[in-house]
């Protein structure tokens, strides 16, 4: 990892365009749980890639609409559920249940 | 995955994951944070535009950049996730390379950040590799006809760092003051650096 | 899935211990495959996680082999002298446990400048040789470090490292004669190449 540098200034990093690193605050979160469960040895980074490998080529043949972190999370996904560690359903269940959530719910309280 | 699960939104489908993990003890939200920082702000193109500024202006690093690029920039200290072997290639006025990854959306990390939209886009993945001078042409850079192209796939672990044509103007500026006129396209080959 | 809320913790522990030691998680299974019967046995699918987790960080000389056992009983309120930390040893591996590089004994099949093809392997599952390079004849450029297979290490069929080659192809060969004219180098893994006239 990089030393520290400022935020502000000359010395700021570039952003291309303008362009945000992620689009979306979940789309971080996301990436950063791919990362993070591939470091902790959850899985290997060449397991997760042929995961998303194959999620982008399918959308490839069926040119549905593009959404490069649907893929990312749909690969993710498949790897915790092969391996059993989270399987679909029980997300499927979970964002079930925080859909029925009122709508001006605080989301902060779910990071604890 | 069910198709019906796939419709519930991206949104909540990753926050009931971690939720999921972060019970199970398989994630820690402080760590998902660092890392998302680590990605937003400290790991960036700014690395690789140091790599290249340093290049222009230290012909000895130049040689052992293209000769031995995994080495040069390990001692940079840029070698880390999806940054392990890296081979540099040198744009000139006859020669210029692009990079893309056909397959996903392999890139530099650490020396560049996260890759941009357009790079990970369907249509650049497909078409680079089939006719590279019209995509660029459309992205903003006309090359003359005498120059050679090469595309690089990036299919292993080998990544790839363009490192451009330093413009012409640009001899008085110290390493320095070389840094920010170096961008992430050019890096990859889609564009050129400008003067300013 | 973690029927108490100590199994949960032990899991985590042992995967942040494999990190902790920088070994891969290839090498964190052999460690669960090491344990003595009685670490393996008598204390369920977790325990054998957490003995694993102890096995590794103190074969990694992280912490001195007694260090567990004393600081349990400490904490049951005996009075047990805790061993002090040890010099950490540092382990010869690849800086990264998601990382791909390996050394392979075996010398490069091709070598640079030989032609070779990309064969037409088109089996089901996962693989790094795209379509458009399928049964193509091209130049090896580069020899790349050895690395694991992803077709059969993402299938838990092994790791197969072999060496990786940077191939070069002209875009006429690739997609006819009226295409652009450009070089196009791509990394293919050995067991995807073979020698061409």
């Amino acid at each position: 990892m990089t030393v520290p540098m400022d935020i502000e200034g000359p010395a700021a990093p570039p952003r291309s365009n303008g362009e945000l690193v992620f689009a979306e605050p979940w789309e971080s979160r996301a990436f950063a749980m791919a990362v993070a469960l591939c470091d902790a040895g959850a899985f290997t980074w060449s397991e997760f890639q042929a995961a998303l490998i194959a999620r982008i080529g399918h959308h490839d043949e069926t040119s549905s609409e593009w959404c490069y972190y649907s893929h990312w999370l749909g690969a993710l996904q498949d790897v915790l559920d092969g391996q059993g560690t989270v399987p679909d359903d029980a997300v499927t269940a979970r964002a079930r249940e925080l859909a029925q959530r009122p709508a001006d719910h605080d989301h902060a309280h779910q990071h604890r | 995955m069910s198709e019906s699960a796939d419709r519930i939104p991206a949104s909540l489908r990753t926050e009931a994951l971690e939720q999921l993990l972060t019970e199970r003890g398989l994630v820690d939200p402080k760590v998902l944070d660092t890392i998302i920082t680590t990605y937003e702000t400290y790991v960036g193109p700014l690395n690789g535009a140091k790599v290249v500024a340093k290049a222009w202006t230290d012909p000895s690093y130049r040689r052992w950049l293209l000769d031995d690029g995994t080495a040069a920039i390990r001692e940079l200290g840029y070698l880390g996730v999806q940054t392990e072997h890296v081979v540099v290639v040198e744009n000139s006025a006859t020669s210029h390379h692009v990079v893309v990854c056909t397959l996903c959306s392999c890139y530099p990390w650490q020396l560049l950040g996260l890759p941009p939209s357009w790079y990970k886009s369907p249509v650049y993945r497909a078409r680079i590799v089939r006719e590279p001078r019209e995509v660029l042409s459309e992205m903003g850079l006309e090359l003359a006809d005498d120059v050679q192209i090469t595309v690089h796939d990036s299919t292993s672990e080998v990544r790839w760092l363009v490192l451009p044509e330093r413009p012409a103007g640009t001899e008085n500026l110290s390493e320095e003051q070389l840094v920010p006129l170096i961008t992430r396209e050019a890096m990859v080959g889609v564009a050129k650096v400008d003067a300013r | 899935m973690f029927s108490e809320a100590w199994e949960g913790r032990a899991f985590a522990l042992a995967l942040l211990s494999n990190r902790l030691a920088k070994w891969n998680l290839d090498a964190f299974r052999h460690a669960l495959e090491r344990l003595s019967p009685t670490d393996y046995l008598d204390d369920g699918y977790f325990g054998r996680w957490l003995n694993g987790a102890e096995l590794i960080l103190t074969e990694s000389a992280i912490l001195a082999p007694e260090a567990i056992e004393a600081r349990a009983r400490n904490l049951r309120g005996e009075q047990t002298r805790e061993p002090s930390n040890p010099l950490p040893v540092s382990l010869d591996y690849a800086p990264s446990a998601e990382g791909s590089l390996r050394t392979v004994d075996a010398q490069p099949a091709f070598a640079v400048g030989e032609r070779v093809r990309a064969k037409d392997i088109s089996r089901p599952g996962h693989s790094r040789l795209p379509r458009y390079v399928r049964s193509h004849v091209g130049v090896v450029d580069l020899v790349q470090p050895a690395s694991v297979l992803p077709d059969t290490n993402a299938h838990f069929e092994g790791e197969n490292p072999q060496y990786v080659y940077t191939v070069r192809f002209d875009s006429r060969d690739l997609w006819g004669a009226d295409a652009e004219p450009f070089a196009l180098t791509i990394e293919l893994f050995e067991s995807y190449l073979e020698k061409a006239a």
